[in-house]
């Protein structure tokens, strides 16, 4: 990768993306493991589960995060990404990851495996691409490293429909959200449809009208991650699902569905991790506050940081993927009652994606440009944007902020691209000033673009 | 003034109140570099984020000493230019972070630091029944402090005036770092002239302002929305004026022509109903009298040529709110460019302010969207033209000017409540010049050169 603009961390997570298939650069034999004697070998139908690169390795992200916590003040996650490609060479990191971290990762890979057994026992039929399942580099898109993504998401076309893949349903809202969105924009001939788990499992227990019984009582609430409620709109789907379910008593946290406090993936945990946490705090205290016992949620990311976060605050209450409730539900005794044709609203908060005719510096720029001219600077995004609250509203944190500081790199103000990026990357993506903009200014996207600009803009000693 | 000055006053600051709170990189800087006006980009020099009184004092202690300019901002809404330095070697002294509040409901008051929000002061006092009026349509962001400075004004201004009718008492800290405290935090007192309104509406040219007392009210028994529909503008107007004149005062009382309806209608899509003007007022009082007062600011209405409807059920009050509240939001979607006029005219000349307006779009052949909060005879004609074209924005600049001479010739004010800043100075001086005389001037230079001998406090503005 030849952008030495981005932090040491953010370069190993996108080169393993890209080179091993996973974040943390475990490999494909630890990757794919927890799918063995579940699925078939290949689409079925053109149907593939999608585990993605973060759910199969999460838990030694969740590991190496906890490790971090610890060792704050001592090292920093640049430091400790510089460890890693040693290890590597020394052949101990895999095994290293997994004697040190194998126990959680378990839990991550159940929330897999106990999506596959829900889906399968609704009759889904699909299968598992293994070792050739590729990843969808998502967080190349994320960490604005446009033109990589580009080129990686037309190798994963490409490999897609030889192996004659025509649908795909992903446990990662992540993901999901890359093959609904990012795919179709960055990739020509893009036509693979693509669902999230819940939406498929929703629109199964409608047609087939079942009711579960959970076989205990338990007081749960949900958080809803920012991709899968705002950026695709599937929110009503987990309440019906929820509602399904006998034994559960649902509580709803005050912010929820499109107005979700969910404060993002972003990477800010790899960028920022300091940040990242306090942000995360503020959630977890008003899922506590339920009164629930149990959270859930669907995502690798929301997962490891909620889990993480009530760790640290020494709050006993488990965090799990939806799929394990409903999993755990499904293995009791299964009533058919209702069939009813499946309507959920398909909720569509944010406004229309910026886009650059080209990704070139010349495009990237005037786009930039006409866009964040029209920001009124009214600051209604600041109110809502996680990280300008978390550290008393500093304007070059905050989302206004953030346009202003995009606003004068691509018009060339004394401003250094490096300094510039520093602050898109403490952006969590979250959207919620995409969805508040009076102006309909998709803040969110806009980041990713001037975290581009700024990666390829070659100023500041940065080889383009 | 010198940066040498700046340097050492900086040092000395760092020394005092902690480096961290002293930000010097571009980056932070030019994320400060402009206010809601936009068209005003200076970054400061420095940006120093105030977190206690205690670093506000030191801050004017040690740029009076070394005669460096200082700009107050709260969070830079200001739609003049108010917010951003006029001057170069400025520091920026940032009140956010100072958001401490406490309401008082046995003594009727609440005590909020510069930094609070609007919003946060009313959400506060809601809890406890009670409610803080004046409502600038940015109150969700605009800070306490700024509010204060801005004498700002709002919806709710019809029948609660603006901020200067809420305060009870203020601290405020000079150039040198004395602290001043004015008034008490009881409804009634006395001693000697009121300082407290030199303060309001200085627009940071005079001092800081920490923390203020400021009065609540209780919450309304019942509120009814009535919705009026005119086939002439100026029928709205007399409507208007008739509302007032036969001693009726509603909480809001708001009017919007024939163009802002239909810029909300083609740009949002609402289906609102369509009309050369719109007025909306909330009737509030007890539940037995309100009814009653509905059927007379109807009758008004009506007997001015309009058609009414009125509801006291919340949805369909939202629903007859829709065009007020997408009014900014659909002009700042339609157009790039926007000046955002404030005019005050007496109530009975209103019927002329908005025949001569339009005479002056129909002149220019620029689209005017005019919506505001005609109740107090506040005007906001939005003035809307592409930046892109100098032709347009030439145009744009004389229809500023001469709305602005229009509220001068009918006995109105050039600014209800944004204040004065940069954009109006001009016009400023002609208001001065045409109403005041020259003596006023001359004393509030005094008093300027008083409390601020040194002329470090937000200079470039008003005529400072
Ligand atoms: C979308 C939008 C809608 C608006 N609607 C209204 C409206 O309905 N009514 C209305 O009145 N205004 C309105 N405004 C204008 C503006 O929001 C108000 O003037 C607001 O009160 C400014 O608050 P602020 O915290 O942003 O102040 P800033 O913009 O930061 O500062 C404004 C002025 O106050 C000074 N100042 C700030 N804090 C202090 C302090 N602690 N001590 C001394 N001086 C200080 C600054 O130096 C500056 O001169 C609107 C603005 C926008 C963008
Ligand atoms: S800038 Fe927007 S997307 Fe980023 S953290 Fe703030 S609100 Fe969320
Ligand atoms: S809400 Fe939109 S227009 Fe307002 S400051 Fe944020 S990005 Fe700019």
């Amino acid at each position: 990768m030849s952008t030495t603009a981005v932090p040491q961390i953010v370069r190993f997570a996108a080169e393993n993306t890209r080179d091993v298939g996973d974040v943390l650069g475990i490999g494909p034999d630890q990757r794919v493991k927890w799918a063995r004697g579940l699925l078939p070998r290949g689409p079925v139908n053109g149907t593939i589960f999608y585990a993605g690169e973060m759910y199969p390795v999460m838990g030694n992200a969740e590991g190496a995060f906890r490790l971090m916590r610890r060792l704050e003040g001592f090292m920093n996650i640049n430091t400790l990404a510089k460890a890693g490609p040693i290890m590597k060479k020394l052949g101990i990191y895999t095994t290293g990851a997994k004697a040190l971290w194998g126990g959680i990762n378990e839990e991550y890979e159940r929330a897999l495996q106990d999506a596959v057994f829900v889906l399968k026992k609704l009759g889904v039929e699909m299968g598992y691409l293994f070792e050739d399942e590729p990843p969808s580099g998502v967080a190349l898109h994320t960490y604005g490293l446009l033109r990589e993504f580009k080129e990686h998401a037309k190798g994963v076309h490409e490999k897609l429909k030889e192996m004659g893949v025509r649908r795909i349903i992903a446990l990662d809202p992540i993901v999901a959200t890359a093959f609904k969105l990012y795919y179709p924009e960055f990739v020509e001939g893009w036509e693979i449809e693509s669902y999230h788990f819940v939406e498929v499992v929703a629109k199964k227990i409608a047609e087939q009208g079942l009711k579960l019984k959970l076989g205990r009582k338990v007081k749960i609430t949900y958080h809803d991650p920012c991709y899968l409620a705002r950026t695709i709109g599937v929110v009503d789907e987990i309440r019906f699902i929820i509602s399904r379910i006998e034994g559960v008593e649902y509580i709803e946290p005050p912010r929820h569905g499109v107005n979700t406090g969910c404060s993002g993936d972003g990477g800010l945990e790899l960028t920022q991790p300091p940040l990242a946490r306090k942000i995360s705090y503020e959630r977890i205290e008003e899922l506590r506050e339920t009164g629930a016992d149990l959270v859930y949620t669907s995502c690798p990311a929301c997962m490891m940081m909620l889990r993480t976060g009530f760790d640290s605050l020494n709050y006993k209450i488990g965090v799990y993927d939806l799929a394990s409730l409903i999993a755990e539900a499904m293995r009791n005794e299964i009533d058919r009652v209702d069939p009813m044709k499946p309507e959920f609203k398909r909720y569509n908060v944010l406004p229309k994606s910026p886009k650059p005719k080209s990704l070139s510096l010349e495009d990237l720029a005037e786009m930039l440009r006409r866009d964040t001219d029209k920001c009124k600077k009214c600051g209604f995004c600041n109110v809502e944007c996680p990280t300008a609250n978390a550290l008393d509203m500093l304007e070059s944190r905050s989302a206004r902020g953030r346009m202003t500081l995009i606003n004068s790199l691509v018009r060339g103000d004394p401003v250094r691209p490096k300094e510039v990026l520093d602050r898109l990357y403490s952006c969590v993506l979250c959207g919620q000033c995409s969805q508040i903009c009076p102006v309909g200014l998709h803040v969110q996207e806009l980041i990713i673009y001037g975290r581009a600009y700024a990666i390829y803009s070659g100023r500041a000693g940065v080889p383009s | 003034m010198l940066a040498s000055s700046l340097s050492n006053a900086l040092s000395e600051i760092r020394r005092k109140i902690g480096k961290e709170k002293v930000l010097t990189e571009p980056e932070d800087l030019y994320a400060y570099s402009l206010d809601a006006s936009t068209e005003h980009k200076t970054p400061p020099s420095a940006v120093v984020r105030a977190y206690s009184e205690d670093d506000v004092r030191v801050v004017l202690e040690v740029a009076n000493k070394r005669k460096v300019p200082v700009v107050p901002r709260g969070s830079g809404t200001s739609l003049t230019g108010a917010s951003v330095p006029a001057v170069p070697n400025s520091i920026l002294l940032d009140l956010s972070p100072m958001n401490g509040i406490e309401v008082c409901i046995e003594d009727g008051y609440v005590m909020a630091e510069a930094g609070a929000t609007v919003l946060q002061v009313d959400q506060e006092c809601r809890k406890y029944g009670f409610f803080f009026p004046p409502d600038p349509a940015s109150s969700r962001i605009a800070t306490i402090g700024g509010a204060l400075a801005e004498n700002a004004g709002g919806l709710r201004g019809a029948k609660f005036g603006v901020m200067k009718n809420w305060v009870l008492a203020m601290e405020v800290i000079v150039p040198g770092g004395k602290k001043i405290r004015i008034g008490e935090p009881v409804y009634k007192w006395r001693w000697g002239p009121d300082l407290l309104s030199l303060f309001i509406g200085s627009e940071g040219t005079l001092g800081v302002i920490t923390r203020a007392w400021l009065k609540i009210h209780p919450l309304p028994e019942k509120v009814v929305r009535v919705l009026g529909l005119f086939d002439r503008i100026e029928n709205a107007g007399k409507a208007i004026s008739e509302i007032r004149r036969r001693g009726y005062v509603p909480m809001i009382l708001e009017l919007l022509d024939r163009e802002t309806i239909e810029i909300v209608r083609e740009v949002l899509g609402y289906d609102v109903p369509l009309g050369e003007a719109m007025v909306i007022a909330d009737i509030d009082g007890p539940e037995e009298a309100v009814w009653r007062i509905v059927k007379e600011v109807r009758k008004a209405m009506e007997e001015s040529g309009g058609e009414t409807t009125a509801s006291d059920d919340p949805e369909e009050m939202e629903q007859l709110y829709l065009a007020r509240q997408g009014a900014y939001a659909a002009v700042t979607r339609a157009y790039p460019g926007v000046l955002l006029e404030d005019i005050t005219v007496p109530l009975s000349k209103l019927m002329i302010a908005l025949r001569e307006l339009d005479k002056l779009r129909k002149e220019y052949g620029l689209r005017m969207p005019i919506f505001g909060h005609a109740g107090d005879g506040n005007l906001h004609p939005n003035i809307c033209f592409d930046p892109e074209d100098p032709e347009q924005v030439r145009k744009a600049r004389e229809m500023f000017l001469k709305t602005g001479k229009l509220a001068i010739e009918l006995g109105g004010a050039i600014s209800g409540e944004h204040g004065i800043g940069i954009s109006k100075k001009d016009l400023f001086l002609e208001e001065i010049k045409a109403v005041r005389g020259e003596g006023y001037i001359e004393l509030v230079t005094q008093i300027k050169e008083l409390l601020d001998p040194n002329g470090i406090m937000n200079p470039g503005k008003l005529w400072f």
